[in-house]
């Protein structure tokens, strides 16, 4: 092959990585409506928090995080959402290792981690949010029930 | 896996170094007068994936180098990781590397070419965008019943 026609294949390649990184950039930690109404069932997720199983949703908000053990940014996620919980009124952060829980990926269709659903009082799911969140989405997620 | 504490930025530090390595190594294996060259130091990669994804970071060339020379030169992380994620994205790395070691040295250099290539994307998406391949293949892969949790 001629060395320039090798040069274009490398700078293609590297022009297709950086494009990929760009779109992957701005579509991650985006929210999705969801008009399902499904309802989450604290006891069957298994949440638990501080050592003790979480009985009730946030009374406005609640962030149903999903980890797992090979996330790097789930810490990052949860972090923000801790720190959001204690600076927010009625929000509150649930997280879930998925590691071991299988069962609730596949029930909830998840194949990335974080993914994060947005509750209602309820425990209803309103949004979905694929990735590692950014600030504005979730400003504007605490936006759509602190009212 | 081992679980362990490290600085977030030396995974990447190696990542970048790796991407690299993994785009020359494409660019080598293009022309059959450098193919040899190619499968050579696409076999030093595989050992140093085989390194990152059995020893962890901490023992890895690279993570050695961040340490010693990167690391003093920075600020103190905001946080520390879980070693298990870059951990995992070095397995993937050695499997897909090691695909393309086996095809090349079975005379098929697109192979090895395409596997260089994929292995590219990853550790440049990783060092560059700061993209995690255990967040975004781990489940998928574990759903499917290909590895075990």
């Amino acid at each position: 092959m001629p060395s320039d026609l090798k040069l274009a294949a490398i700078v293609g390649l590297l022009a297709l990585a950086t494009l990929a990184g760009l779109i992957w950039r701005a579509t991650t930690g985006r929210a999705k409506r969801i008009k399902s109404g499904l309802q989450i069932d604290l006891k069957e997720i298994g949440a638990i928090k501080n050592g003790l199983p979480v009985t009730k949703f946030g009374e406005h908000t609640t962030f149903l995080q999903f980890s797992s053990e090979t996330c790097a940014t789930c810490k990052q996620t949860a972090r923000l959402f801790d720190e959001l919980e204690k600076t927010s009124n009625g929000v509150l952060h649930i997280e879930v290792d998925l590691t071991h829980r299988l069962d609730l990926a596949d029930k909830f269709g998840i194949l990335q981690t974080p993914t994060t659903l947005v509750l209602d009082s309820k425990g209803i799911v309103k949004s979905r949010i694929g990735g590692a969140p950014k600030p504005s989405t979730i400003e504007e997620e605490i936006g759509h029930f602190v009212i | 896996m081992s679980k362990s504490q490290i600085d977030p930025r030396g995974p990447r530090f190696g990542a970048a170094i790796t991407s690299v390595l993994l785009l020359i190594d494409v660019y080598l294996s293009l022309d059959p007068k450098t193919f040899s060259t190619a499968v050579s130091l696409l076999s030093i990669i595989v050992t140093l994936f085989a390194i990152g994804a059995f020893f962890g970071n901490s023992k890895h060339p690279y993570g050695y180098i961040f340490k010693r020379l990167v690391r003093p030169l920075l600020a103190a992380p905001k946080e520390l990781e879980d070693s298990r994620p870059p951990q995992f994205a070095q397995l993937v790395g050695l499997l897909v590397a090691g695909i393309g070691l086996i095809l090349g040295i079975a005379g098929i250099p697109l192979g090895l070419t395409i596997a260089a290539a994929a292995a590219f994307f990853a550790a440049f998406l990783n060092a560059v965008f700061n993209y995690c391949l255990g967040c975004q293949i781990w489940l998928g892969l574990a759903r499917t019943g290909l590895i075990k949790a």
